[in-house]
């Protein structure tokens, strides 16, 4: 009896265990070498990053044969999930690429990834392997969570326009500019059975995306503050969605039940529309335009101006880091890991092989090696071109977070599928997102 | 501890007073690791509010409250009864007819049970995801047929009911598993019965409700808790086939769990959820038992 008593009690103190933080485990701090090891490095995208990166490993690998690293990629559906699991079950990989709004979900006390620092050249406590000259210092600032630098900036950028000009051209009418050129557009497609642009609700909110852009363009006022305070109104919700339902009605893009209908759950880059060139526009972020590219010939799609009201005002269009890098809470390796880093934002020759996979590399070394070989071209570049001549307004974090992105899917199908009006679901949406953002910054 | 030699006349492998529990321990310790402790400290963290980022924080059965509240939770649940309810009798009833038509003694019956089987290791993978795209979509096979026979186009993906439909269908498609339990009942039942009622002037139809329904109750049974189960704790194929949409039709309770734990990091409420599934289904799972027991009373 007394063994079985026992047993009871070693299981009851394993359950209350359960409850732990992860906090409590302790930090290996860096030890200024570089030691045999084998490094995961994760990362999402399409094919062409998938490719890129796998060579610029190959490269570190010829480089460093001491340090192996072992990489962990898929497309971005679900990689959040992945992301998170692994992170809950400590099983993280030592370095990431991550999306900016992790560092609010993951890491809101600056403690759910590395301290960076820890790790800077020119840092007298450091090990010096991250060297940080070639980011200017605003950029750096948005991987600063509570002081500790959780995550370096690969790349700014924003979502951009992007047309089939082929179609344009056998349809022959240039490219919207304005949002009412948009709107009259699908009237023009539609005698074809075509779309000038289309929007994926599922993955991401585009289309509520679109909509925020064109109210702050409106109203001047910002979606939601960098600190997570809701900047719209209701009546402001309520105008884009009331946009969305226009877009829709005018034929300028899909509706949510056709998109549906013709695409199942597939992603639109892979969706017969598509590749058919059914669809003739899409608003993807400059540094992810490579996956709709490589579906259609060469040079087909084109970059296109960021829409503007009558007036010509460009202004609440966004940016934000398109991607980041970071590094495991629970790494054994953090030199390692930095020296890692380092290698991929600035060195020379991977910055070549990486070419703007990622977008427009933020550091001003990576930069450098791109423009000297005349690989800064294409149309992120393009895209990233237009948008660094409009006022444009920084993403809040708080706007990409997983549960703020089904409020949005939600209201736009919704709306989309006429089972609420736009006030309904704008109301319904402001009060989600007020309460949601008040839970999350207690 | 000291362990003396105890072979014996009496006891001739040496079995002592722990040998038992050695053999045993291996089941006991993945037990312990993989079933008892994931469960109970699920309950414990179904008690807290716990965002993988923050110290878990105590707060009773708020998270029990709370879900009786959530709109999304009552739809959910709502589509995973439906859901339920309407594929475990029609998988049963195609199963048992599929398992007779397969216990027939005719040449290459083998073939047909390895074809009709085969659907059901497949599962709701990504390659089933296309091909039900290719079937279903606006322009797939299925509507393509529909418009060959003159029947209008049917939105798969995009009306509700339909959407929930192709689900049901993927999963009666992959009834292979509960088939071969009907067949191997079907194999134990002797043959001099059905001899004996031929001989009678029993007619077909007869024969199978008054010989082979009752003598498969059990069987029935298990067929029936098995695929309740299944159908309750559903996730992998809405999750890849329809992303529960349209308007959350598809969106199981299975998927809630999901997204709260690992997309929202809502880890507490999750493991509430878990919880309040776990027990409607031991609830459901208990009526079942009784109403079959009932049943199997007035069969016998």
């Amino acid at each position: 009896m007394k063994l079985y008593i026992k047993i009871a009690l070693c299981i009851c103190i394993l359950m209350l265990s359960a409850c732990g933080n992860k906090k409590g485990n302790s930090v290996t701090e860096p030890d200024n070498s570089l030691d045999k090891c084998t490094l995961r490095f994760s990362w999402w995208g399409g094919d062409d990053r998938h490719s890129a990166t796998l060579d610029a490993i190959e490269y570190w690998n010829y480089l460093h044969p001491d340090i192996e690293i072992k990489a962990e990629y898929g497309g971005w559906d679900g990689w959040t999930e992945k992301i998170n699991t692994q992170i809950n079950g400590s099983t993280a990989p030592d370095i990431m690429q991550i999306n900016y709004d992790w560092l609010i979900s993951l890491s809101n006390d600056g403690l759910g990834f590395y301290n960076l620092n820890k790790l800077c050249k020119n840092n007298e406590n450091s090990s010096g392997y991250l060297d940080l000259s070639g980011f200017d210092d605003e950029t750096l600032s948005f991987g600063e969570v509570n002081g500790q630098l959780n995550a370096i900036t690969v790349s700014m950028g924003g979502r951009g326009l992007f047309y089939n000009s082929q179609v344009y051209e056998s349809l022959g009418v240039p490219y919207p500019k304005t949002w009412d050129e948009l709107i009259r557009l699908g009237g023009v497609f539609d005698e074809q059975n075509l779309y000038p642009l289309d929007l994926d609700v599922q993955s991401g909110g585009t289309a509520w995306y679109f909509s925020v852009v064109y109210v702050q363009q409106k109203t001047g006022r910002e979606f939601i503050s960098m600190d997570g305070d809701l900047g719209f109104t209701v009546s402001d919700i309520k105008a884009a969605l009331d946009f969305y339902k226009t877009l829709e009605d005018n034929h300028a893009i899909r509706t949510v039940k056709v998109r549906t209908d013709e695409d199942g759950n597939g992603a639109l880059y892979q969706s017969s529309e598509f590749i058919d060139e059914k669809i003739a526009g899409v608003l993807e972020w400059g540094s992810a335009i490579g996956k709709y590219e490589s579906v259609l010939d060469d040079n087909v799609l084109e970059s296109g101006p960021f829409l503007s009201d009558s007036n010509g005002n460009t202004n609440g269009w966004m940016i934000k880091p398109s991607l980041m890098y970071a590094i495991s809470g629970n790494t054994d390796y953090p030199d390692e890991a930095a020296a890692f880093i380092d290698f991929l934002v600035n060195d020379e020759k991977c910055a070549e092989i990486l070419g703007t996979t990622r977008g427009i590399p933020a550091s001003c070394y990576a930069l450098d090696a791109l423009s000297n070989t005349g690989k800064i071209e294409g149309l992120s570049n393009d895209s990233a071109e237009m948008l660094s001549e409009l006022n444009t307004v920084t993403v809040s974090p708080y706007m990409e977070l997983s549960q703020m992105k089904e409020y949005y899917n939600t209201a736009i199908e919704n709306v989309s599928y006429g089972v609420e009006s736009t006030s309904d679901a704008a109301q319904e949406m402001y009060d989600s997102i007020n309460s949601y953002l008040e839970k999350i910054k207690k | 501890m000291k362990i003396k030699n105890r072979k014996n006349f009496q006891n001739p492998i040496g079995v002592w007073k722990y040998t038992g529990l050695i053999l045993i321990s291996p089941f006991i310790i993945g037990f312990i690791a993989f079933t008892l402790y994931p469960f109970v400290s699920s309950f414990i963290i179904g008690l807290t509010e716990y965002d993988n980022v923050h110290q878990p924080k105590f707060i009773g059965a708020d998270n029990y409250i709370n879900m009786f509240k959530d709109r999304e939770f009552l739809k959910a649940a709502a589509v995973t009864l439906k859901y339920a309810a309407i594929l475990v009798p029609i998988k049963l009833v195609i199963a048992l007819l599929t398992a007779m038509l397969l216990n027939l003694e005719i040449k290459g019956i083998g073939v047909f049970r390895t074809i009709f089987y085969i659907p059901s290791i497949l599962g709701a993978n990504l390659s089933i995801v296309i091909m039900w795209q290719y079937l279903f979509t606006s322009n797939g096979l299925m509507n393509q047929f529909l418009k060959f026979i003159g029947i209008a186009p049917i939105s798969w993906y995009g009306e509700a009911g339909a959407a929930l439909s192709i689900i049901v269908l993927l999963r009666v498609w992959e009834f292979g598993s509960t088939m071969i339990i009907f067949l191997t009942a079907l194999h134990g039942i002797p043959r001099d019965y059905y001899d004996a009622a031929k001989t009678d002037g029993c007619g077909s139809v007869r024969t199978f409700f008054k010989i082979t329904l009752p003598l498969l109750k059990n069987v029935i049974f298990i067929n029936l808790v098995l695929q309740t189960i299944s159908a309750l704790q559903e996730f992998s194929a809405p999750y890849m086939i329809t992303g529960g949409s349209p308007m959350k039709s598809t969106y199981t309770v299975g998927m809630m769990i999901y997204d709260e734990m690992f997309s929202y990091n809502n880890i507490g409420y999750a493991n509430a959820v878990s919880w309040v599934l776990f027990i409607v289904i031991a609830v459901i799972v208990f009526l079942l038992y009784k109403l079959s027991g009932r049943m199997r009373e007035v069969m016998k």
